[in-house]
């Protein structure tokens, strides 16, 4: 007896603790999607914009939302998930057909119906897939894709999966009609796909993917910003993005060399939804991107304060930039997301991938030597960066790079990819191979280049000699000593030193 | 209430024998049954020292709940007794624990000379180790020989590489070589009772017999950075002509050139 006042205090202990342990897996914590310094460096009415024109950040956050409320622009080609269905009946609870419905019979007889109703269903709503797909085991949610509500959603409190059947929580405020494109649970996959990232990426990655998380700064080489929408090791063609199968090869297989772990044992349908989250933030972050540079010749910030130097007036460049968002940013803002879903698109066809049109020629002393004489060739020139013996130790590492975007020098010596970190040519004797150490894997390297990053592309070697190039590298880490295949070394350095400049 | 600590303290030990008793049928000790065959020796040390431990407890928990009872039914016009301690008592505590102590040590040489002492390896295991398990942060990397060559410490033109799956054949004994790029970490594998640490710049050969085909567990059990709880692979234990199959199938893979098959009429040409 005396036992049960402390039971009743310790249960809703319990409970408490369990809610309060729960909430750990669906919604975290509130994150929030960082802007590019892009865009941050934009003047204030290009960001913000202007009283009724939005600015770059209402642009990107219309189409991609934050981490809270993700948004699916259907133009893009990313799986957000869900279930495409066509309405063929609705009724409002008091089973009175609303006008406009296709079917004049009775609403439904089957007692699932009848107890959906009675369960103070504010509305009904049956829908059908084609055929040939399967509804699913359960939904929560529905979106109107088509139709007088085009674009508004509702919440489903009971779904029977048999009939197609949803109860929704309120009266939608526009009548759905039969024939109506539907989407259940639309985003579902979006969202486990945002859910995983955060637990398995994001702290090296960023919640924004700007290669930025917390673990980042400890890391060399530094973790993919995907903003740029560039990835280095695809098996597409140099002009191509990279494909879904590029990616969950190396979400599944790790890089070797760098930090990114294998994720071999996650489950194939979690990889594939972090995937297309993944590809959702390289497309946001490219997008935003893009925004910006159609601003930045003449509004950013820089830009404006030197146009405000020269006696320019700060009300008439409002005045132009208001211009060029009501006129220009609007149009690029929708021709810039078709390019988007064409590139995206793209890369995942057929003709991007890189088939090479011999099979690989079988390895021989004979190969390899053919492959040392093309790598200190002057044609492929890769002594220069890589150095004559492949230790990546050429030239090109001691020569200070300008910066394309800025036009200035560099701080250190040495190549720089596009996100503007120093990344200096692989030593081939180390035996790994980031992308991947198939033959496949280092032709398409040569053949693409290595996207991002100062690896050119030889989409216009012949074939063979790429494959005797493949021969050559794959040999170096076990050159007894340097091009030990039977070649003499080369009697003077391969290519001229890019001095410094002063200035 | 005197009397209630009294019982107490003789409840608890009567627990203990209780859950000793049921665990091992019911698997609370370990996280499956042994399915290697230094599993089982491992498992039978554990289960001498349970006993040893268990009955330790037993004896000391009566010991205690009955001078509590003791003092719980004296009177209050019985006097205390002051003492010094008993010699004999305390030579006694120490020699009995130190040939417990003695004897464990003993008794456990044997299985600790079969995992750990090299020249105590089965022959069959250590001529041919199977791969070379290089852990790093945060990821087993897995190197088999060429087929039909032996394993090497230093990498050799034509090895098979995969990461965080490692293929054993069953039924017979099969060592790897375990060594780190980075940082130590430890290679363990709760279901074959098989761990060891990886330390830099040392390979170390550990060596099982895998009794059952299966696939199991391989973490990491050394914290060895903010990633370590993602070190998860699994090992595949299959017969010898699966094994086989797999590396052949992973020496086709690597070797993948990208070109489609040619078409049978051509290939046969």
């Amino acid at each position: 007896m005396s036992l049960t006042p402390s039971l009743k205090i310790l249960v809703p202990a319990v409970l408490s603790v369990a809610l309060a342990t729960s909430g750990c897996s669906d919604s975290a914590f509130d994150s929030s999607f960082v802007y590019s310094t892009s865009t941050t460096s934009l003047m204030r009415e290009a960001q913000d914009g202007t009283k009724e024109l939005p600015g770059v950040k209402k642009l990107v956050d219309e189409r991609f939302g934050d981490p809270q409320n993700l948004k699916a622009w259907l133009k893009l080609p990313v799986d957000f998930g869900g279930t495409t269905a066509t309405v063929v009946e609705y009724a409002t609870a008091d089973g009175q057909l609303a006008q406009g419905t296709a079917a004049p019979a009775p609403y439904n007889d089957s007692d699932d119906a009848r107890s959906l109703a009675t369960e103070g269903a504010s509305a009904i709503i049956r829908v059908t897939v084609e055929e040939g797909q399967m509804l699913p085991e359960s939904a929560t949610s529905i979106v109107f894709v088509s139709g007088t509500g085009a674009g508004k959603s509702a919440a489903i409190t009971a779904w029977n999966s048999g009939t197609g059947e949803a109860m929704l929580t309120s009266v939608p405020d526009h009548v759905p009609t039969a024939g109506d494109a539907v989407t259940l649970d639309g985003g579902s996959n979006l969202k486990s796909g945002r859910m995983l990232y955060m637990r398995h990426c994001s702290h090296c990655h960023g919640t924004s993917g700007d290669g930025n998380g917390p673990t980042a700064q400890y890391l060399n080489p530094k973790p993919r910003d995907y903003r740029h929408g560039v990835f280095k090791f695809t098996s597409t063609n140099d002009m191509s993005k990279v494909s879904r199968k590029d990616l969950t090869r190396i979400l599944k297989y790790g890089i070797p060399g760098t930090y990114m772990p294998s994720f071999l044992l996650m489950k194939d349908e979690e990889v594939y939804a972090i995937i297309e989250y993944v590809r959702f933030l390289s497309m946001r972050g490219e997008y935003e991107r893009k925004l910006d540079s159609e601003l930045a010749g003449d509004f950013s910030q820089k830009v404006v304060d030197g146009r405000i130097k020269a006696k320019e007036s700060r009300t008439a460049i409002a005045q132009e930039v208001t211009e060029f968002l009501a006129v220009d940013l609007k149009e690029a803002a929708s021709t810039l997301g078709d390019d988007l879903a064409e590139q995206w698109t793209g890369a995942d066809s057929e003709e991007a991938l890189i088939v090479p049109s011999i099979a690989r020629i079988p390895d021989s002393p004979e190969s390899r030597r053919r492959g040392r004489e093309l790598f200190l060739s002057k044609a492929l020139n890769c002594a220069d960066c890589h150095g004559a013996d492949g230790a990546g130790n050429g030239p090109q590492t001691i020569a200070f790079e300008k910066n394309p975007l800025t036009g200035e020098l560099y701080n250190e010596p040495g190549l720089h990819d596009v996100w503007d970190n120093a990344n200096q040519p692989r030593n081939l004797h180390y035996g790994i191979y980031r992308g991947g150490r198939r033959p496949i894997d280092l032709f398409c390297r040569i053949h693409a280049g290595i996207k991002g990053s100062r690896m050119p592309s030889f989409k216009n070697t012949p074939h063979e000699d790429i494959w005797n190039v493949v021969n050559y590298v794959l040999s170096i880490p076990f050159e007894t000593e340097p091009g030990a295949t039977g070649v003499p070394a080369p009697a003077a350095a391969p290519a001229a030193v890019t001095v410094p400049q002063e200035n | 209430m005197k009397k209630f600590w009294a019982l107490f303290f003789f409840f608890w030990p009567a627990v203990a024998i209780w859950l000793c008793w049921i665990a091992p049928s019911r698997g609370w000790w370990f996280p499956s049954e042994s399915k290697s065959t230094l599993g089982h020796q491992i498992d039978g040390l554990f289960y001498l020292i349970l006993i040893i431990v268990t009955v330790t407890f037993v004896a000391t928990q009566f010991a205690l709940g009955y001078a509590m009872w003791k003092g719980a039914v004296k009177t209050a016009d019985s006097s205390a007794v002051f003492s010094h301690g008993s010699h004999k008592l305390e030579i006694m505590w120490t020699i009995v624990p130190s040939f417990v102590l003695v004897f464990i040590s003993l008794t456990q040489l044997d299985v600790l000379a079969e995992i750990r002492v090299i020249s105590q390896f089965p022959e069959e295991a250590r001529k041919e180790p199977i791969a070379e398990v290089m852990a790093r942060q945060f990821e087993w990397r897995i190197r088999y020989p060429k087929p039909g060559t032996v394993l090497m410490t230093e990498p050799q033109p034509g090895d098979l590489y995969f990461v965080n799956e490692l293929h054993v054949p069953t039924f017979r004994p099969v060592q790897i070589n375990l060594r780190t790029q980075d940082v130590q970490h430890a290679f363990f594998s709760p279901q074959l009772r098989v761990k060891q640490d990886a330390v830099p710049g040392l390979v170390i050969p550990v060596w099982f017999e895998v009794e059952e085909a299966g696939t199991y567990d391989l973490v990491c059990a050394e914290l060895c950075g903010w990633g370590h709880y993602k070190m998860k692979a699994r090992i595949i234990a299959e017969s010898e002509e699966s094994v086989e199959k797999y590396i052949t199938q992973l020496n086709a893979e690597q070797n993948e050139d990208g070109v489609p098959d040619a078409p049978p009429e051509a290939a046969a040409e």
